[in-house]
């Protein structure tokens, strides 16, 4: 049976900016997509294609704690670099995918990485935040750094594109993410005319977004930008491009606690927030010029 | 003004009448980020009461460094006394460093809760007295505290606004430089790191 749609939402009319290196438009949560509703999935930022000129001073967020999830940080074009007070730091290029356990407790800050930054450029990011359930909300802070390599790819029928796994699996193909509850993460390429068909359970909580061109999926058309939330019935998705399209699919078992969520802190209890907050003011997550 | 009605209710036992019957005293306002709510020289006749978002009593030196006396967020009162109460320039700057939504508080309205209801006065007067204990623990720290004693005080009174404001303006609360702040949280962590 295919998997019956919910709503599909327009792109959000304005754009906020997170610092100044991040142009984004706020898909959850928001309106009737609540964190429970959508869980595990916490919040999704999406900066489509922008510019910002170039620039000497490096664009970006400033030294921000993290505690109780994951951000997950797709690149499409353009190049980030990453620091933490666990002394890890990287770039994610075009393509590569960072997958950060916040777990309990991490300081960290990210820029446009120097050279872009100093040429300017096409900028595209997704940032995605997933939840820990209870009992892994205390694990080590700790990176997941995939690559255009590692990430498992599917060969789409008739040159129809191409489905890069970076978590879960499709067609026998899995994506390299170790994650604490089942998700599927899927970022699909595909050509004009090109179809792709998975099978995602049903008691997932699933969305996709369409971050270019436009795609019919379960017979609905869903226009760039646009978020296609999906009920909690059915299995079947089955997508075709109009044109040139790249579609972001994103699904998961839902954790069955209560969130509480304050800025970057994500616990289950009020008192657990507290706690967390104040753990960050002693310094219990370490330092980060 | 729900938010404000909530207040009293939790920390003085005003009734519905009461409150009604005060209600025609009070204003809501809101201060989009960045608005200057209070010049230095000023005149006001008014406390805000913050029902969302932050504001913050400064002054300006000759130098034009920012000297912060106070934030209020949620649940705060601020309001520049020497003006309300005798009538003279304000001697302080208050501005929104976010989207902020207050309640308007004049003199006249807490005179008329006072007399209306005996236990707001007892509330008001355990306020002051309040204001002015921290007041004089504030003289003392400015005074004698060491730069770590001194924020490990300011997150116990304002533990979220870590998140909130610069490191430049709690620097400027404290009393300190931005890098003696800096050194403070830096040793900080290295006792207390996971």
């Amino acid at each position: 049976m295919n998997k019956l749609i919910e709503n599909i939402v327009a792109k959000p009319i304005q754009p906020g900016m997170v610092g100044d290196g991040f142009r984004v438009f706020n898909y959850i949560p928001r309106g009737g997509i609540s964190q429970q509703r959508i869980s595990p999935f916490l919040m999704l930022d999406f900066n489509p294609t922008f510019d910002f000129g170039p620039s000497d001073h490096l664009r970006g967020v400033d030294v921000h704690p993290h505690k109780g999830f994951e951000t997950v940080t797709i690149a499409y074009k353009g190049s980030v670099a990453h620091y933490d007070s666990a002394g890890n730091s990287g770039v994610i290029h075009p393509g590569d995918v960072q997958w950060m356990t916040a777990g309990k407790g991490i300081l960290h800050k990210e820029f446009h990485e120097e050279n872009f930054s100093k040429t300017g450029g096409p900028f595209e990011m997704v940032q995605l935040w997933v939840n820990l359930p209870k009992k892994d909300k205390e694990v080590a802070p700790h990176y997941q750094a995939l690559t255009t390599d590692d990430i498992g790819q599917v060969a789409l029928a008739n040159k129809g594109g191409i489905v890069r796994v970076i978590a879960g699996s499709t067609q026998d193909v899995s994506g390299p993410a170790k994650t604490y509850t089942p998700i599927n993460l899927f970022d699909i390429r595909l050509n004009p005319a090109g179809v792709f068909q998975t099978s995602i359970p049903s008691n997932h909580h699933t969305a996709l977004l369409v971050i270019e061109g436009n795609i019919i999926v379960n017979g609905q058309s869903a226009s760039q930008h646009s978020f296609v939330l999906f009920k909690n019935e059915g299995e079947e998705i089955n997508m075709q491009a109009d044109e040139t399209s790249i579609v972001l699919l994103l699904s998961g078992e839902p954790i069955p606690e209560p969130i509480v969520s304050y800025g970057p802190f994500v616990m289950n209890t009020e008192a657990e927030i507290r706690e967390a907050i104040m753990d960050f003011n002693l310094g219990k997550f370490g330092y980060l010029e | 003004m729900q938010v404000f009605k909530d207040y009293l209710q939790q920390h003085s036992p005003i009734t519905e009448e009461q409150f009604q019957f005060l209600k025609k005293e009070l204003k809501v306002k809101t201060y989009p980020k960045g608005t200057m709510v209070l010049h230095e020289g000023g005149t006001t006749q008014v406390f805000c009461f913050v029902c969302s978002g932050l504001l913050r009593a400064y002054t300006l030196d000759n130098q034009g460094k920012e000297h912060t006396l106070q934030f209020a967020p949620e649940n705060w009162w601020i309001g520049d006394r020497n003006s309300i109460y005798f009538h003279e320039p304000a001697v302080f700057y208050i501005d929104a460093l976010e989207d902020t939504e207050v309640v308007l508080i004049t003199k006249h309205f807490l005179e008329e809760a006072q007399t209306i209801c005996p236990d707001f006065r007892k509330y008001n007067e355990r306020l002051l007295h309040n204001n002015i204990r921290h007041m004089q623990c504030r003289i003392n720290q400015l005074l004698a505290a060491t730069a770590e004693e001194r924020y490990l005080d300011f997150i116990q009174l304002y533990p979220n606004l870590t998140l909130r404001i610069s490191q430049i303006m709690i620097a400027s609360y404290l009393g300190i430089t931005p890098e003696s702040l800096s050194r403070v949280r830096k040793a900080l962590a290295k006792k207390n790191s996971y």
